[in-house]
C-alpha cells in the first residue's frame, strides 16, 4: 500500500532552527531598544536585573518544557491554557497575548525608527520629520506584506538570528578589551537596591521570545525531545549574550551616558571603541546596523504571532469568526492581520516608549503566571498525562515562577495597571457580547442553577 | 467554515493512532488513552496527541480526558463491550458525541445507545473483496446512500480509451477526480490513457454507463 500513514513533511525545524527562533524573538530588539531604559532606571545594577531575569523567566521556560512536551499543539500559552482552563480563563490568555505581541509590535517598531534614523545620520544625513513617522511606516510596510503573502521559511528566521549574533559578537569581543569595570561604581542608583525590581518589570518582555517556539511545535524534527531542550537552550544563550552586551555597554559608555542615550544605548555604546571597518563605515554604523536589522525582525515576526493568535481565537469562536477565516485570494488571515496592525498603529502613536515597555512586561508576566498555574492543575487533573519532559524539583519551580512573575508584575507603574486593566475591560465587554450573541439560538441551555425561577430569555 | 473539535480517542491501537493522525492533520485537538505504556510512548513520539497512559474503561482514567470539554469521544478499542461501556461512561460524564467501534456487525439498537458505530471489519471486507475480484474496478469509499467513489482502470478497447476529457461526454452525475497516477486532479486535459487508473465518482444511476465507457 502507497498510501500508508506517514506524516506529511511539516516537521522542518531541527533543534538549531527551533533554538534560533527562541533566540532570534529575544534577541531581537529587547537588548537594543530596552538596555538604556533599564540603565535609566537600575543604575548599573542593571546588569543584575537582566540577570535576575534570567533566573525568573528560566522557572517559566520549564513549564513551557513540560507542557510542549505533552499537549502537541501550535498556539503556544493559550493552548495550553486552553487545556487546562475553562472557556473564559483561556480568553483571558489569548486576549493579554495578542495585546502582548501587539504592544511588542509598538515597542520594536519604535525602536526601529529611532536606530533607523540614528543609522542614516552616521552617513551625513538628516532624514525630515520625527521617527514616529519611520515607525508608522515600517507597521504599514510589514503588514502590507504578512497580508498578502503567507510567512517565510524557519531556515530564513536562522541566518537573521546567526546575524544578529555575529554583530552582537563583534561588539561584545571589541567591547571586553575596551570595558572598565570602574563604570559600576556606584552599583546602585540612589534609590537603593528597590530600583532593581521596576528595571525587572521593563525588561521582561526581553525574555518572552521561547513563547514562539511554542507556538510553532509542529514544525519541530522529534519535538517530545527537541522543543524542551530549545526553550531552556534559547533562554541560556539569552542570557550569557544579554549579560555579556550590558556589561560592555555599561562598563564603556557608563551609566549616565546610557542613560542618556534611551533606544539606541547600544549603538551610541559602539561608537566609542569600534574600529572603523571596510564598505561599512564605522563600528558603530555595524551595531546601528544590527540594531535596525533587529528591530524589523522582531518587529516582522511580532505582526505574525499577533495576527496567529487573533486567528487562532476566531477560529475557536473567541473572538469574532470573521478574525479566523483566511482571505480566499492571498490565503493569510488578512482579517487578523489588519486587526492586530490597527491596534499597533494605535499603541504606536499615542502610547509612549517606556509606557510600551512596561505594558508588553506587564501582560506577559500575567501570561506567566497563569501558565505555571496551568501546569499545576494539568498535573493534579491529569495525573495519568504522557509527559515526556517533568520539571525537575516539581513543584518548587513553577510556584517560584508564579510568586517571581506577579512580584515584578506589582512593581510596574499604576498608569500601566490602569491601560492595562481598561483592556481587559475591553476583552470583557467583547467577550460577553460574543457569548450573548451566540447563546441566542440555544435559549434551552440551562445555564445557571436557579431551579425555580426559570425566565424564558427575551426575543427580539 | 471549518471548526476546530476536540477529540477523545479511547484505545490507541493501530486503528486509535491513525484515527488520531487523520484529525491532527485536519486540525483538530486529540487526546489518546491508552494502557500499554510501551504503546502509549509510540503514539506520543509521533506527537499528534496528548495521550492519558490507562485503561479508558476506568471512570477515574477517562475522567482525566476531559470528555466535558470535548466535542466528540471514540471508543476504539479491540473490545467491543469495553468501547461500549466507555461510550455510556462518558455520556454520563459530559454532553458529548459518541461513537464506538464494533468487531461484529453493528447490533440494530447501538444507534439508541451511541451516535456512530465503526465497524473496521466491514471496511476490511471491502478491501478483500478489491483484491480478490481483479476487475479493473475498485470501490474506495462510500460516500453516502446513491454515490460511490471507485477507481476504475481504462480498457484497452473501451470507448473513451486515449482520449481527452474535453473530447468525451461522461454522464451527468459521474467525476473523474484525479488522473491516472493519482497526482493531479482531473480536468479538460485530462487524457485517459488506456490501462491507466482513475478514481471517479459515481451515482449509482450512472455507474453502469460509466462502466461501459471506461471498460468498454
Amino acid at each position: 500500500m502507497s498510501y500508508s500513514g506517514d506524516r506529511s513533511p511539516a516537521a522542518s525545524l531541527g533543534l538549531l532552527d527551533a533554538t534560533m527562533v527562541g533566540i532570534g524573538a529575544m534577541i531581537g530588539a529587547g537588548i537594543f531598544v530596552l538596555t538604556g531604559l533599564a540603565v535609566e532606571t537600575a543604575g548599573a545594577a542593571a546588569i543584575l536585573a537582566f540577570a535576575l531575569n534570567g533566573g525568573v523567566t528560566t522557572f517559566t521556560a520549564l513549564s513551557y518544557g513540560e507542557l510542549a512536551s505533552a499537549i502537541p499543539r501550535n498556539g503556544g500559552g493559550y493552548a495550553y491554557v486552553r487545556e487546562a482552563f475553562s472557556a473564559p480563563v483561556a480568553f483571558v490568555m489569548g486576549w493579554t497575548r495578542w495585546f502582548t505581541y501587539i504592544v511588542a509590535g509598538a515597542l520594536y517598531a519604535l525602536g526601529f525608527a529611532a536606530n533607523f534614523v540614528e543609522f542614516i545620520e552616521i552617513y551625513g544625513v538628516h532624514l525630515p520629520g520625527p521617527p514616529v513617522a519611520y515607525a508608522l511606516a515600517s507597521v504599514v510596510v510589514l503588514v502590507a506584506l504578512n497580508a498578502v503573502s503567507t510567512e517565510a521559511s524557519g531556515g530564513a528566521e536562522t541566518v537573521v538570528t546567526l546575524v544578529k549574533l555575529a554583530i552582537l559578537g563583534v561588539f561584545i569581543a571589541f567591547g571586553l578589551t575596551a570595558a572598565g569595570v570602574g563604570e559600576f561604581d556606584p552599583f546602585f542608583p540612589s534609590g537603593g537596591a528597590v530600583s532593581l525590581l521596576p528595571a525587572m518589570g521593563l525588561t521582561f518582555i526581553a525574555f518572552q521570545g521561547y513563547d514562539l517556539i511554542a507556538t510553532v511545535t509542529e514544525e519541530v524534527e522529534n519535538p517530545r525531545k527537541n522543543i524542551p531542550r530549545a526553550i531552556l537552550l534559547s533562554v541560556l544563550v539569552t542570557v550569557v549574550v544579554y549579560l555579556l552586551v550590558v556589561f560592555v555597554a555599561i562598563g564603556t559608555l557608563g551609566v549616565p551616558g546610557l542613560a542618556g542615550a534611551g533606544e539606541t544605548a547600544i549603538a551610541q555604546a559602539a561608537e566609542g571603541f569600534m574600529p572603523t571597518f571596510p564598505v561599512i563605515g564605522t563600528g558603530a554604523a555595524l551595531i546601528a546596523f544590527g540594531a535596525v536589522f533587529s528591530t524589523i525582525s522582531a518587529l516582522n515576526a511580532v505582526v505574525i504571532g499577533s495576527s496567529r493568535v487573533a486567528f487562532a481565537m476566531g477560529r475557536e469562536r473567541q473572538l469574532p469568526a470573521q478574525l479566523g477565516r483566511l482571505h480566499a485570494r492571498f490565503g493569510t488571515p488578512f482579517v487578523a492581520v489588519l486587526a492586530s496592525a490597527a491596534v499597533m498603529l494605535l499603541a504606536v502613536v499615542v502610547v509612549p516608549i517606556r509606557t510600551v515597555g512596561n505594558l508588553a512586561s506587564l501582560f506577559s508576566l500575567l501570561g506567566f503566571v497563569v501558565v505555571n498555574l496551568a501546569v499545576i492543575r494539568i498535573r493534579r487533573q491529569q495525573p495519568n498525562l504522557e509527559r515526556p519532559f517533568e520539571i525537575p524539583y516539581y513543584p518548587l519551580p513553577p510556584i517560584l515562577g508564579i510568586v517571581c512573575n506577579l512580584l515584578l508584575g506589582l512593581f510596574i507603574d499604576p498608569i500601566t495597571w490602569l491601560l492595562a486593566l481598561g483592556w481587559l475591560a475591553l476583552g470583557g465587554g467583547v467577550y460577553l457580547l460574543l457569548r450573548g450573541r451566540e447563546r441566542e439560538p440555544t435559549p434551552t441551555e440551562p445555564e445557571i442553577a436557579e431551579p425555580d425561577v426559570t425566565i424564558p430569555p427575551e426575543t427580539d | 467554515m471549518t471548526e476546530t473539535l476536540r477529540v477523545v480517542v479511547a484505545g490507541g491501537g493501530e486503528l486509535g493512532s491513525r484515527t488520531a493522525r487523520l484529525l491532527a492533520d485536519r486540525g483538530h485537538t486529540v487526546v489518546v488513552v491508552e494502557s500499554d505504556p510501551d504503546r502509549a510512548e509510540t503514539v506520543s513520539d509521533e506527537y499528534v496527541a496528548s495521550i492519558i497512559v490507562g485503561d479508558a474503561s476506568r471512570p477515574s482514567i477517562l475522567r482525566q480526558a476531559n470528555p466535558a470539554n470535548s466535542d466528540v469521544l471514540a471508543a476504539l478499542t479491540d473490545d467491543e463491550a469495553t468501547n461500549f461501556a466507555i461510550c455510556t461512561a462518558a455520556q454520563r460524564m459530559a454532553d458529548i458525541r459518541t461513537v464506538m467501534r464494533t468487531t461484529r456487525a453493528p447490533d440494530d439498537l447501538y444507534p439508541e445507545y451511541v451516535d456512530g458505530t465503526v465497524f473496521p471489519d466491514g471496511l476490511g471486507a471491502r478491501s478483500a473483496v478489491n483484491e480478490i475480484v481483479e476487475s479493473g474496478v475498485r470501490t474506495l469509499e462510500d460516500v453516502s446512500g446513491d454515490l460511490e467513489i471507485v477507481e476504475i482502470e481504462i480498457a484497452p478497447d473501451a470507448p473513451v480509451a486515449g482520449r481527452r476529457l474535453d473530447e468525451i461526454r461522461l454522464p451527468r452525475g459521474s467525476l473523474i477526480v484525479s488522473d491516472a497516477d493519482g497526482s493531479r486532479i482531473g480536468g479538460p486535459d485530462t487524457v485517459l490513457r488506456a490501462g491507466g487508473r482513475y478514481v471517479v465518482a459515481v451515482e449509482s444511476d450512472v455507474a453502469d454507463e460509466v462502466l461501459n465507457l471506461m471498460r468498454g
